[in-house]
């Protein structure tokens, strides 16, 4: 019984058989209001489209495409509204095939105020870091 | 300051670790597609192209599951049953509200204005947004899908753009999220499209099938449920006779296919998809059918110079006067069925548009202007050789306007020229066995002989080719090929090829006749035939204006084996990558990569009338504009498809394409776009495919252009 209830819940766990897609929220957090942001996402999968995220990105991001290479993908994103958001904020949204097991990693390379000056910040996906 | 921040960004984390892009998926060769072999559309092997063959009464269209209607028997998709019982064939049976069929408004041969029979379409309406700055546009294209039926569907619309539009952009809005497309080789995209599709989700893909066709897909539309797909393009606009041109197109023309040709663009009857055996296809409207498609235009123009004229000989423009070199120019709810052509004249022309990059290096575009004297000097004896198409696809008006054009010219010939009509349409035939002294005599024989011209039948446009090119050359005089067509027709490889292998000393200037011809074929036809392209419109003036321009290209010799002296300035890369022949009239824009500082000018050389030749040219201040880079990669991706076309074995080039398009994000042969909402599946199974059916180009006779 024991072992039978194991098996159901490795079977639960298991992610489906075959391509699937889903959607990565993107998370940035940042102390101090958030003008512009740029991240580096590798996903298991193929990314196929990049939505904007809560306002004041909720444009799409653009996307460097000569560092596009399979699920590795860079963004960026500006904005010149008045109202930017500090704390989380959800900035993109990733659309993704993925094949197996999901893994996704973030990299903030920047992140800056109206002015353009660094400012302390990271980056997750999801909701939660 | 806040603009710049991102590229700045973006350039410090590219530069060092951008990896070429890898493609596990990719490695099938292009336009495999997702059409068999047969032609039919075929994303899951279990279904087929769906198209509303009737139309209901019903407001909003049913879609039902039904037996193939009789005809389905005759038409040349029979493997579809063969793909076993399973087959799930589906007919949207729906009828618009029928409107009183009435005469056309305009003259015989003319349709566009019929108001016929209205028959449902996905495809609502298509904005095009466009800037231009000098000799540069940028352009944005919204296509509006929906879906008036009663159950899920597909779309697939074929349709054109110019063929140096430089496509990086691409943006699916499914509510009001806007989902940014990725850009993959082609062969990854459309599987990973097939799968979205398959499961259900909304997903896009866009390809190219010709430079100057391309295929918009999009899955899982449910009812009621509207899509919209923007595509943004750069691209250069060319001067032709004292001003630029800007010319987008609406419609794709009914291509002929020969025999055997399973890489064409073809074309049949709505309701009678896949009857074309193509991998590509556009199904037209019957004559007295329309639908509901049209097409707005909105274009902000600066010159970047005080402006004499703007105007359109194909569209009534609504203009607004911003400044002296400012125009809002606004044409709204126009039909698909005829190129819009707006043409603008500037006091002063600019000379140059500079970008520089993140790695230092500028990009450039240069409009590089004939010597100022060409106009003094005669040109010698010619041999000149008209042929005029007299497919179907001309009969009516298109033929009309190519014989007047061709009458002007005959007119216009000296005593020391000789002259040869050749016409072909399955296969040629010409005035004479050879070229004749442009006599008095002769000249009334030939036009006797243009008189008797009909159009009828198919575009065997390469017994043109070898008519007006295999015969010996005169050493006495230069051959003159004027080509006269609409150039319907479905694979452009074996004309330019043979064009390129047998142009030898001749030159060949094609004229484009009719409302929206294949420019990509007419513009290539006279790059590899070292002339001009010309197109002529099918308005009242427009053949003699085509005659009188061509003449005065012809009447004076060319600057040839052109070249460009660039000083300090440390120019690669430049395309074109032979310089064309220099004519009165006709700048050419050549665009490159360069290093150091802008020079005040640079130096042309050449030869003309055996005589070399060299004057400068003032660069002036240049002006910036962000799209060089991807205008650079573009004629890159240009310079090598017309190397694969003449390649034995292109392979090489064609990863070369994949590399360049996919480091600048652009659309080509080998990649494509691909957008998918992953956010959730739609339900009820797979969606049938409902092509875009389109109008014939004004002016063409439908009945003899697309096949029954």
């Amino acid at each position: 019984m024991r072992l039978f209830l194991a098996l159901l819940l490795t079977l639960a766990a298991a992610p489906p058989a075959g391509p699937r897609f889903r959607t990565i929220p993107v998370t940035v957090e940042s102390a101090t209001p958030l003008a512009a942001y740029q991240v580096e996402i590798t996903t298991a999968g193929r990314i196929v489209g990049v939505e904007g995220g809560d306002a004041p990105f909720d444009a799409p991001p653009y996307y460097d495409p000569a560092a596009l290479a399979g699920g590795r993908i860079i963004l960026a994103a500006f904005s010149t509204e008045s109202a930017l958001p500090a704390g989380r904020h959800r900035v993109a949204v990733l659309h993704v095939r993925e094949e197996g097991e999901p893994r996704t990693e973030i990299r903030l390379t920047a992140a800056a105020d109206p002015g353009g000056a660094r400012v302390e910040a990271q980056a997750f996906v999801g909701r939660q870091p | 300051m806040r603009k710049l921040l991102i590229p700045a960004l973006l350039v410090a984390a590219c530069t060092k670790d951008a990896a070429p892009p890898q493609s596990p998926l990719a490695s099938a060769p292009p336009r495999a597609a997702d059409r068999d072999h047969d032609g039919i559309a075929d994303e899951d092997g279990d279904e087929n192209a769906l198209e509303p063959p009737e139309a209901t009464e019903a407001p909003r269209h049913r879609a039902v599951a039904a037996s193939p209607p009789r005809d389905t028997a005759t038409r040349p998709r029979p493997d579809l049953r063969a793909r076993g019982p399973s087959v799930d064939e589906v007919w949207i049976l729906a009828r618009a509200p029928r409107a009183a069929a009435t005469e056309p408004r305009v003259a015989p041969g003319l349709r566009a204005e019929v108001e016929g029979r209205e028959v449902p379409l996905p495809l609502a309406r298509t904005d095009v947004r466009a800037k231009i700055s000098g000799f540069l546009a940028t352009v944005e294209v919204r296509q509006r899908y929906d879906n008036p039926y009663d159950r899920k569907i597909d779309v697939e619309y074929v349709f054109p753009l110019p063929a140096n539009a430089a496509v990086s952009e691409f943006i699916m809005t499914v509510g009001a999220r806007r989902i940014r497309g990725i850009v993959r080789e082609r062969a990854e995209a459309e599987e990973l499209y097939r799968e979205a599709r398959r499961q259900g989700y909304v997903a896009s893909l866009l390809t190219e099938e010709r430079p100057n066709v391309f295929t918009q897909k999009v899955a899982n539309i449910e009812p009621g449920k509207q899509i919209d797909i923007a595509l943004t393009y750069d691209n250069t606009l060319p001067w032709e006779d004292g001003a630029f041109t800007f010319a987008f197109p609406t419609v794709v023309g009914p291509r002929y296919n020969r025999a055997g040709s399973r890489d064409g663009v073809g074309a049949a009857q709505r309701g009678s998809a896949g009857a074309s055996g193509q991998p590509t296809e556009v199904t037209y409207l019957a004559p007295d059918e329309t639908s509901r498609h049209r097409v707005s235009f909105t274009i902000e123009l600066d010159a970047g110079a005080p402006l004499v004229a703007v105007d359109s000989a194909t569209h009534a423009l609504d203009q607004k006067i911003v400044s002296d070199h400012v125009r809002r120019i606004a044409v709204a709810d126009a039909a698909p069925d005829r190129d819009l052509v707006l043409r603008y004249r500037v006091a002063s022309r600019p000379a140059v548009f500079v970008h520089q990059g993140a790695d230092g290096a500028t990009s450039f575009a240069l409009l590089l202007p004939p010597p100022a004297d060409l106009r003094q000097l005669a040109r010698a004896p010619v041999e000149m050789v008209f042929v005029v198409d007299c497919s179907g696809s001309m009969d009516g008006l298109p033929i009309a306007v190519a014989k007047r054009a061709v009458r002007q010219q005959l007119a216009r010939l000296g005593p020391a020229d000789t002259f040869q009509i050749i016409q072909f349409s399955m296969d040629a035939s010409a005035l004479g066995r050879a070229p004749v002294p442009a006599t008095p005599d002769n000249v009334a024989r030939g036009l006797a002989y243009l008189a008797s011209l009909r159009g009828e039948g198919g575009t065997e446009m390469i017994t043109g080719i070898r008519a007006a090119l295999d015969f010996s050359p005169d050493p006495q005089r230069l051959r003159v090929v004027s080509f006269l067509t609409d150039g319907y027709i479905g694979d452009e490889r074996d004309i330019l090829a043979a064009v390129a292998a047998k142009v030898g000393s001749a030159r060949l200037f094609s004229f484009g006749v009719g409302t929206a011809v294949n420019r990509y074929l007419l513009e290539k036809m006279a790059a590899f035939g070292r002339g001009a392209v010309a197109f002529v419109d099918l308005g009242e003036r427009a053949p003699e204006e085509a005659a009188a321009l061509f003449y005065e290209r012809v009447s004076h010799p060319a600057l040839a084996d052109v070249s460009v002296d660039w000083g300090a300035w440390q120019v690669s890369d430049v395309y074109p990558e032979r310089i064309p022949d220099l004519m009165v009239g006709r700048p050419i824009v050549v665009v490159g990569r360069a290093r150091g500082p802008l020079p005040a000018s640079v130096e042309v050389r050449g030869v003309v009338g055996g005589r070399r030749v060299s004057y400068k040219v003032p660069l002036g201040p240049a002006a910036e504009h962000p799209a060089l880079a991807k205008l650079w990669a573009r004629a890159r991706v240009g310079h090598l498809a017309d190397a694969a076309l003449l390649a034995r074995d292109p392979a090489a080039i064609v990863e070369e394409v994949k590399r360049v398009a996919l480091t600048h994000g652009l659309l080509s042969a080998y990649t494509a776009f691909i957008a998918v909402d992953a956010t959730e599946p739609t339900g009820g199974g797979t969606a049938p495919i409902v092509p875009v059916s389109v109008p014939v180009p004004r002016g063409v006779n439908a009945e003899k252009s697309v096949p029954r």
